[in-house]
């Protein structure tokens, strides 16, 4: 019963992210509202880590499962894909190696700085 | 005979058992690059057509999996919160890498599809790929692209980032796990972010934030690019 209610509370949370979503005046995914709404409820405490504590970590360790049927799912496409399969990998390989580097060296780059700073202001 | 597989538990069946074989296979070869996720994808591809499966039938049970996919991404949330301190702390560098991480995204996007001559239909079908599905389908709808596109693209940046994501960090000397969770969650949102889960907590919960994050930065600045 206990990991029945987990799902039945996360699934609420995700109507409620819906919900808000359709209420936005710009387009915003209702499953990542539902992700920020569960932060917010976690951290004002609204929500308790051990209220959805089985069921979010079955989700979290079997996540990529979740994500097959979607993968499989672009076969509908493949007439389409087909004719520029070979430019769209490029345009992505490129694209994940620039985001990459771009983000990932952005973060090291402002942690030291940030450290810097603090060093100097607690001197 | 075919009429038996008609039924939804059909494509839940089939995707556990391809998920399991692909798990194995990458435990078996030790390979990041015997990724589970693309190897169970290509199972059940090559099965459909090999036995002349309709994709319908398949569907019938793939749909209810797909149905936890908002779940999946919300309960993401927890893995925020376990953080939450260590988000606190550098919350400047994470904000500054996803909006950089965005903006190069874009550029290179669109640099890309220009050297290979790709028309601007095609542009406006990838210029949001690097984000979660349902923010890139509704920047493809505003910029007259193909939906279409955008999803296989998203599904091919998502397989790309969780195929990469291990090799990526050594590729560009990052060691801190931070910035290697803000630059997988950039790159190839949530199913990048499965992978970053199982590389560490910590790279799991900075990709969450940083789906978000990305999305909202991609949203703002992709129509800057169509001026």
């Amino acid at each position: 019963m206990k990991i029945l209610i987990q799902l039945a509370l996360i699934f609420g949370i995700c109507i409620l992210g819906d919900l808000i979503s359709s209420l936005l005046p710009f387009a915003f995914p209702g499953s990542v509202v539902s992700m920020l709404l569960m932060v917010l409820l976690l951290l004002s405490n609204l929500l308790k880590e051990s209220a959805i504590e089985e069921s979010a970590d079955f989700f979290l360790k079997n996540m990529t499962f979740f994500f097959i049927p979607f993968g499989v799912g672009i076969l509908r496409y493949a007439a389409l894909i087909q004719s520029v399969w070979w430019q769209l990998l490029v345009v992505n390989l490129v694209s994940l190696l620039a985001c990459f580097a771009a983000s990932s060296w952005t973060v090291v780059l402002v942690s030291s700085l940030q450290r810097r700073w603090r060093k100097k202001r607690n001197a | 005979m075919r009429e038996v597989l008609n039924t939804p538990l059909f494509g839940i069946a089939l995707s556990i058992v391809a998920f399991k074989i692909g798990i194995w296979a990458n435990k078996k070869l030790k390979n990041p690059l015997a990724n589970p996720l693309i190897i169970a994808m290509a199972l059940i591809v090559i099965l459909l057509l090999v036995f002349d499966i309709p994709l319908d039938s398949y569907e019938k049970g793939s749909s209810i999996i797909s149905l936890f996919l908002a779940p999946v991404t919300a309960v993401l949330a927890l893995s925020i919160y376990r953080q939450r301190a260590l988000l606190k702390d550098s919350l400047l560098p994470v904000m500054m890498g996803t909006f950089a991480g965005a903006l190069a995204s874009l550029f290179s996007i669109k640099w890309t599809c220009g050297l290979l001559g790709l028309d601007s239909v095609v542009l406006s079908s990838l210029m949001s790929k690097s984000v979660t599905t349902p923010i890139a389908i509704a920047l493809t709808e505003q910029f007259g692209g193909i939906p279409a596109l955008t999803v296989a693209s998203t599904v091919i940046s998502g397989a790309l980032g969780n195929l990469l994501a291990p090799v990526l960090a050594k590729m560009f000397f990052i060691s801190d796990p931070v910035a290697h969770g803000v630059g997988i969650g950039s790159c190839s949102h949530a199913l990048g972010t499965s992978k970053a889960l199982e590389i560490g907590e910590v790279e799991g919960a900075m990709s969450s934030i940083a789906i978000s994050l990305s999305g909202i930065f991609t949203v703002l600045l992709a129509p800057l690019f169509f001026l």
